[in-house]
């Protein structure tokens, strides 16, 4: 009985940081994706936009990050 | 993956180790001083901080007119920190926010190329203590600078914003108070932490379990085959743990700086 739970707790824990994942995973493609654009539209900016396209980057990750943490907490 | 390697491959099904938190806790230290305990994760430490020190003072030890290579290349990751980040992020103060900056990003950068180093293989950033510690550092650094340049006019705008309208203040000041003073810290150290441990554990799965597969061919035959696709992704990883040790380094010295600024020309 002990084992079924902590096999049900280790599952639903891999679950939840599925769904986290989801949405930063969408934001970073928003992000990056307009980070292209704004550098092939204006390539003598694209210095700047690189900078804050990882500081845009950095973020929208951290959801994800607090997910993959409170996987192992779980 | 040591104790993985001890069972029986012929027999059991799935080989796991017993205990995956081995991973996490505190392994017997090496040797005592007082209540220091010296583990090979505290060497490591040590030695990143030196090899940063020794880096930078071997590097920017003598102005000669004619910079070596060595020399070269360090100088030119002082003009990264300081014109990419410093001055650019922070704006013309930048420039007394630098030498934090720049240890900063010579120790993290140091600690995370111990992943992909060979015969040390550990990223010392994937244990919380260190990056919670240096995201610590840059807390107290940008809360004091918060309300030394402007007084509890830091704390009180935070709270209650002029510039939104008046039906919205209370909850934006709730957000913005717990994303200041509790996310900022958090996110911080998190983001390094579980970036440099999610490659350890990736490099540590797949190039492991690639050697015990390979290693078990007398035991269970063709079938051990499958290690060697595995090994091959783990080498992928590997490179790739490459870009993300300097990203990672990167970015945190990158969001220090952001967070000393928005402390600095706090006009909100």
């Amino acid at each position: 009985m002990q084992g079924n739970i902590e096999l049900l707790k280790g599952a639903a824990a891999l679950i939840g940081y599925g769904l986290a994942a989801i949405g930063p995973g969408i934001g970073i493609g928003i992000v990056v994706g307009n980070a292209i654009t704004a550098m092939a539209r204006q390539p003598e900016m694209a210095g700047t936009v690189r900078t804050t396209m990882f500081l845009g980057i950095a973020f929208t990750e951290a959801l994800a990050l607090i997910g993959f943490v409170l996987f192992f907490i779980a | 993956m040591i104790l993985a390697s001890e069972c029986d491959v012929a027999n059991v099904v799935i080989c796991a180790p017993a205990n995956v938190r081995e991973l996490f806790e505190y392994t017997d230290p090496w040797f005592s001083i007082g209540s220091f305990h010296f583990t090979r994760t505290v060497f490591l430490i040590f030695l990143a901080a030196a090899i940063a020190i020794a880096l930078l003072y071997f590097g920017l030890r003598k102005k000669s007119l004619v910079p070596s290579k060595f020399e070269t290349a360090i100088e030119s990751l002082v003009e990264f920190v300081r014109d990419g980040i410093g001055r650019d992020v922070i704006g013309p103060e930048g420039s007394r926010y630098v030498p934090y900056l720049l240890a900063l990003f010579t120790f993290v950068l140091v600690g995370n190329l111990f992943e992909i180093t060979p015969l040390i293989n550990f990223p010392i950033m994937s244990r919380m203590a260190l990056p919670a510690f240096l995201s610590l550092v840059t807390y107290v650094i940008f809360v004091i600078l918060g309300f030394g340049k402007n007084g509890f006019r830091f704390l009180l705008d935070t709270v209650w914003p002029k510039h939104v309208p008046i039906g919205l203040r209370w909850l934006v000041g709730i957000i913005e108070l717990f994303s200041i003073f509790v996310l900022r810290p958090l996110t911080l150290a998190v983001r390094l932490f579980a970036n440099m441990l999610a490659g350890h554990l990736m490099l540590t799965l797949l190039l492991g379990s690639g050697v015990i597969f390979i290693a078990a061919f007398g035991d269970v035959g063709l079938k051990s085959l499958v290690g060697i696709p595995w090994f091959i992704l783990g080498l992928g990883i590997f490179l790739f743990e490459i870009v993300v040790a300097v990203l990672q380094a990167y970015i945190f010295t990158l969001l220090s700086a952001v967070y000393i600024q928005s402390s600095i020309e706090f006009e909100h």
